[in-house]
């Protein structure tokens, strides 16, 4: 680690003003989502990308945008730069990876990077793209390089995915298989806002239009850096990482459930609950972070036999396993 | 492979609770009455019930999940194979073996009905409706097989089938429809009372068709039972009391009603061993059971006296004394007065509807030994004692009809009117025995009484004239040559309420039964000053000549006669009551007589001191031995061991299986083994202890008697316990209600106690304050279910206004922290538990609170959360 042991030793205070920081801002534009807004926020200190499915409208890729902007500035300057690719089903992966060009000047080829060379990509209606497009994105969102021909070029640093897709226009689409979606932390529903928030949109759209466009970069590159570094460091219990064993078990051991949870799902649960335990000031997890991102983190990986299971399974492995934790005594160890 | 599950955890409690435990504890009644009506039962209910109750416990719990039924009743019966062919490897010879078997045999049916049950109430909709009716027809049999039907009974027997019904399908369609909201409910219930009471019908049409003969059986008992039970109809008496248990005993008492209620039911059968002097010719004697010396004049009632002087009546009780040991009373031979023509005669009496406990002999009885009823006639007869009663020689059952033909018993007569004329006054006798038996009430009636006997007998000079002049006005003719006295059991009363009936009987009506010829002779006796009294007991009816000396008593043989005393002689029975010429005595069947006692060689008397129910050995401690027919007392007798693998066991009630025996009971045994006799026996050192060093241990036995317990005998009258009581069926009842109570109300209160645990522990750490508080909020319908903790925090405090969010973040920092709670915090913490209940408490209504906290749902909700 090359960041100073004062920096990680304040760095709590730091991030929680950070992160309040960036709430603050992307509340700005995007009313009455805190828990999506945290869910996000969530997978991008863990270092992880996010899937956001829902209705079109619902405000996915305006808050993808407006993340971005918030911690990449719009102008696109070489520090911090947001790039968002449009699918279609004829997008090719050298549209998104980039290409070789041949340089008159040098009399020869080099490398013009596409898009993915980017800080926050924002891959819209991921779902419509081929296959073909769909694992070269994914591929490199895992691995977090590229490698073109002989050459292996790195991403950037800090590169965080936010992927929308559609879930009702079914046609002309190529639904993501399990296993991709596996490269998800989280995935999470957008969701339509309540009534009261609604109206109040309404009243204020021209000046939510106006937040929009005048949104300002409010944390840095390095910042956001320094905020993955902070989470890893969030201390999780023992108990709690064995109730995370216990759900990724308990999700392979069902008889409803054709695919389980795979160990790596595990980790990426791990590293999303010590994000979030730090977006909630903290610098432990509780049972409350497990609460919240396990149907986040771990739904999406599953692959259920029938509806039914889908509806029930997991709040039921995970309300067993909080159970468990309830009525768990620590206090009297110490 | 995780298996589905049909119904809930939440709903198998239930199940388990509404549906299983009330099912539990019927079948446990159930069993207890079918235990004391069959024998085969073994009367083990107790393990029945549990057989019964693992098996609906298991279904239920195995059926929660989605098996199927035949497939796995298929291995159940699997498993019975094969527990049956374990059983077969362990069992040790023939007997064992058949032993065992039938116990398997019982466990296997029972524990498959209460799988049956449990899988009804698990999975079949209507399984209740047979069930019930399952029960309702084992009921009825249990009803038809009582041998006293009394209207309590029938009421206890079908009073909780009913009720029970009504509940279980209530409740099981309650259970199933718990978690559902149909729409067309009403309906459902319409279609299903609408079936329910058809097909009720029908399977009681059939129950009635099939079990027609027991409900015939059930109509006698009633018609029988009703006479005696209808004391309120004061016109109806009989001279025999239905016991509970449906044995016969003497009523105590004797009032002169409008009509007399008989039955043909045999009471016991006696051997007589007495015969005129030509040594072929029977002497039939009259059993005694009790001498009515008492007369209330305004019930017009006569009953025993107990404190009657010189009271010469024997009255042990023989189920209280030890089988083959004699219980004497020389006493009443003293109070007979009487010194000549008297010897000593023997009965075997042997008992069949007469109570255990009654005694029943000719004359003046002094000695009572209890004997066994030999096996073969043991389904005929319930137990037999052997009797001797000091008789006279004149005394005879021949007294009013005159023996024509019979040359023997007209000597008889003649001898002994000439005998008992000789003598005719008391000189001599005790004054207060004179006073006592001719006692007369006062009156006017009674007056008229005494001026007709003066009457009759104004030309004999001799009291015996003087009685056959009574007996000859009883039989004579009026001026149309019609008998002036009829007999007939039902005479009617005197118009007048409260009208003396004996001289409506002797100058009115001129009709009556034995009681009334009986009392109206009793006070013309004692008008005469002749000393008498009234004896109730059995006529002695000589109808078989085919087994000289045996003789059948059947209950409208119960009769009231009376004695006279002759000074030297005694009391004599003169019975003056007329032949009924209207309805001839139907030929009664005599059976067979249970010959085939044998000698008894060895007696043992005393308490078991341990017993080995395999190899059929027991130890007793004796009390008193019987050896050669001699007793001995053997105290501080080193115990016996005693083979009782061949030995018949029989109690008061008939015979009963092996392992009524326990540790501690008083018991007899007999052994018939002649080798036992053999032993050198001398007369020097014929002491107990010689006898039990000298004896081959152990002894076979082949005969074992319980005998009851001395208790305080219950005076007045002597309630014989039924079987009810036998099991203290009261208590057990009482036992079982107030079991059930108490578990009501534990469910009831279980949300409360539980809270009192929680609160209890809430003071400990904040994980137990923790718990407490989401018990507490659960109770209140704030359950947190599949809420984060904080976010549950914060609705209940957005609700309550209260900081329980700050609470549960500490909790939770205090829990998966790696640092310890800051001393701030800490205090914060364990200052907020009381304060929040206190607060949510006042938010509350009290009665809101209350209603909520009981709800056992909220508390079974708390701890069985997810299926």
């Amino acid at each position: 680690m090359e960041n100073t042991p004062t920096v990680i030793s304040s760095s709590i205070e730091q991030s929680v003003l950070n992160i309040e920081r960036l709430t603050k801002n992307i509340e700005k534009v995007i009313r009455g989502k805190i828990p999506q807004i945290r869910l996000i926020l969530t997978a991008m200190i863990a270092g992880g990308h996010i899937l956001m499915e829902d209705n079109p409208g619902t405000g996915k890729t305006v808050m993808a945008k407006t993340l971005a902007k918030s911690i990449a500035g719009s102008t696109g300057d070489k520090t911090a730069s947001f790039k968002r690719i449009q699918f279609t089903p004829d997008l090719l992966p050298m549209d998104l990876i980039g290409s070789y060009i041949f340089d008159e000047q040098h009399k020869d080829f080099i490398f013009k990077k596409g898009p993915l060379f980017c800080n926050v990509l924002l891959a819209d209606e991921i779902n419509r793209a081929s296959p073909k497009l769909q694992s070269a994105l994914l591929e490199c969102m895992a691995e977090k390089q590229i490698t073109v021909g002989e050459k292996t070029y790195p991403l950037e640093k800090m590169f965080f995915t936010m992927a929308t897709q559609n879930p009702i226009e079914m046609e002309g689409t190529y639904p993501l298989p399990a296993a991709q979606l596996d490269r998800f932390y989280i995935k999470i529903r957008f969701g339509y806002v309540d009534d009261e928030t609604e109206l109040n949109i309404y009243e204020d759209y021209l000046a939510i239009q106006k937040n929009q466009e005048e949104i300002q970069q409010v944390l840095s590159i390095e910042e956001i850096i320094q905020l993955q570094q902070t989470a890893e460091d969030v201390f999780v219990h023992p108990e709690l990482l064995k109730a995370v064993r216990n759900i990724v078990s308990a999700t392979r051991n069902s008889d409803e459930i054709i695919l389980g949870a795979s160990t790596r799902s595990g980790i990426s649960f791990i590293k999303c609950l010590k994000a979030f335990a730090l977006i909630g000031g903290r610098d432990y997890v509780t049972e409350n972070d497990l609460q919240h991102l396990t149907h986040a983190v771990l739904d999406h990986r599953i692959l259920y036999r029938n509806k039914e299971a889908r509806a029930k399974l997991l709040y039921q492995i995970q309300e067993n396993e909080m159970e468990r934790l309830s009525k768990l005594n620590l206090s009297t160890k110490k | 492979m995780q298996l589905e599950r049909a119904h809930s955890w939440k709903k198998l409690g239930v199940q388990c609770l509404l549906l299983a435990l009330p099912t539990i504890f019927f079948a446990f009644a159930v069993l207890l009455k079918l235990n004391a009506n069959y024998i085969i039962l073994q009367d083990q209910w107790i393990y029945q019930g549990i057989y019964f109750s693992i098996g609906v416990l298991l279904s239920l719990l195995f059926y929660s999940w989605r098996f199927r039924f035949i497939s796995t009743a298929l291995v159940l019966a699997l498993f019975y194979f094969i527990g049956y062919k374990i059983l077969e490897k362990l069992a040790v010879g023939e007997f064992d073996m058949f032993f065992l078997s039938v116990q398997y045999l019982i466990f296997a049916f029972i524990f498959s009905i209460g799988w049956l049950v449990g899988f009804g109430f698990s999975r079949w909709r209507f399984f209740t409706v047979f069930w019930v009716l399952f029960l309702l027809a084992i009921e009825i049999i249990i009803v038809s097989k009582m041998t006293t039907v009394t209207a309590g009974a029938i009421v206890l027997g079908f009073v909780p089938v009913l009720i029970y019904t009504f509940y279980i399908i209530y409740t099981s369609e309650l259970v199933r429809n718990l978690n559902e909201h149909q729409s067309s409910f009403r309906w459902y219930l319409t279609k299903r009372v609408g079936g329910f009471f058809g097909v009720v019908v029908v399977i009681f049409a059939i129950i009635f068709y099939i079990f027609r003969k027991d409900f015939a059986g059930i109509e006698n008992a009633w018609k029988k039972v009703e006479s005696h039970y209808n004391n309120e109809q004061p016109n109806s008496q009989r001279m025999t009391k239905v016991n509970r248990d449906g044995t016969l005993s003497s009523t105590g008492q004797m009032p002169l009603s409008g009509s007399l209620n008989k039955t043909k039911q045999l009471v016991f059968v006696a051997h007589l061993n007495n015969f005129f002097a030509d040594g072929t010719t029977q002497n039939p004697l009259y059993f005694t059971s009790d001498y009515y010396t008492k007369f209330d004049s305004v019930t017009q009632t006569f009953a025993t006296d107990t404190l009657r002087p010189f009271n010469d009546l024997f009255s042990p009780d023989p189920s209280r004394i030890s089988l083959f040991f004699t219980k004497t009373d020389s006493s009443v031979i003293k109070n007979a007065l009487a010194t000549q023509s008297r010897r000593v005669v023997e009965a075997d009496i042997y008992k069949v509807a007469l109570s255990p406990s009654d005694y029943l002999a000719p004359s003046t009885a002094f000695s009572v030994q209890p004997i066994p009823v030999p096996y073969e006639y043991t389904d005929q007869y319930t137990s037999a004692y052997h009797a001797k009663m000091w008789v006279s020689d004149l005394n005879s059952a021949y007294f009013v009809y005159n023996p024509a033909g019979n040359t023997i018993l007209e000597d008889f007569q003649k001898t002994r009117y000439d005998l008992l004329r000789s003598d005719s006054n008391y000189v001599g006798i005790d004054s207060e025995f004179l006073d006592y038996y001719t006692r007369m009430p006062e009156g006017k009636s009674y007056q008229q009484i005494i001026q007709l006997a003066d009457a009759l007998t104004s030309g004999d000079s001799t009291n015996m004239d003087k009685m056959l002049a009574i007996r000859d006005y009883f039989l004579s003719k009026d001026e149309f040559g019609q008998p002036l006295f009829q007999y007939s059991d039902n005479p009617g009363e005197p118009g007048l309420p409260g009208a003396n009936k004996l001289a409506y009987f002797l100058f009115d009506n001129r009709k009556g039964y034995c009681a009334y010829f009986a009392g109206a002779t009793l006070f013309m006796l004692r008008a005469l000053h002749i000393p008498s009294r009234i004896a109730t007991g059995f006529l002695t009816v000589d109808r078989s000549s085919k087994n000289p000396g045996w003789y059948w008593f059947y209950e409208d043989q119960a009769h009231a006669w009376v004695q006279v005393f002759f000074k030297g002689y005694g009391w004599i029975d003169f019975d003056t009551t007329i032949p009924d010429v209207n309805t001839q005595q139907a030929p009664q069947p005599d059976g067979t007589p249970p010959l085939g006692t044998q000698k008894v060689s060895f007696v043992a008397d005393g308490t078991i001191e341990k017993i080995d129910t395999a190899k059929k050995r027991l130890i007793l401690t004796p009390s008193k031995i019987l050896f050669k027919d001699k007793n001995f007392q053997a105290v501080d007798q080193p115990d016996l061991r005693l083979n009782i693998a061949f030995a018949k066991i029989a109690a008061d009630t008939g015979l009963v299986n092996f392992d009524v025996l326990t540790k501690g009971m008083h018991i007899t045994a007999a052994s018939y083994d002649e080798s036992i006799g053999k032993i050198p026996f001398q007369k020097v050192t014929d002491t107990a202890a010689y006898i039990i060093d000298h004896l081959q241990q152990p002894i076979p036995i082949d005969e074992i008697k319980i005998i009851k317990d001395n208790e305080p005998k219950n005076t007045g009258n002597n309630i014989d316990l039924s079987y009810l009581q036998n099991f203290q069926w009261l208590w057990i009842l009482i036992g079982i209600a107030l079991f059930a109570l108490l578990i009501v109300i534990l469910i009831i209160l279980s949300p409360w106690l539980i809270w009192q645990l929680f609160n209890l522990r809430a003071g400990k750490n904040l994980h137990f304050a923790q718990r407490a508080i989401l018990y507490f909020l659960n109770q209140m319908g704030y359950p947190r279910d599949n809420q984060a903790p904080e976010f549950f925090a914060g609705h209940i405090d957005d609700q309550f206004d209260t900081h329980l969010s700050m609470f549960t973040r500490i909790y939770q920092k205090e829990k998966y922290s790696a640092h310890p709670l800051t001393s701030e915090e800490r205090q914060e913490a364990s200052r907020f538990y009381k304060p929040f209940i206190k607060t949510l408490k006042e938010q509350i209504p009290w009665k809101k609170r209350v209603v909520l906290f009981l709800n056992f749902y909220h508390t079974l909700h708390f701890f069985i959360k997810n299926p």
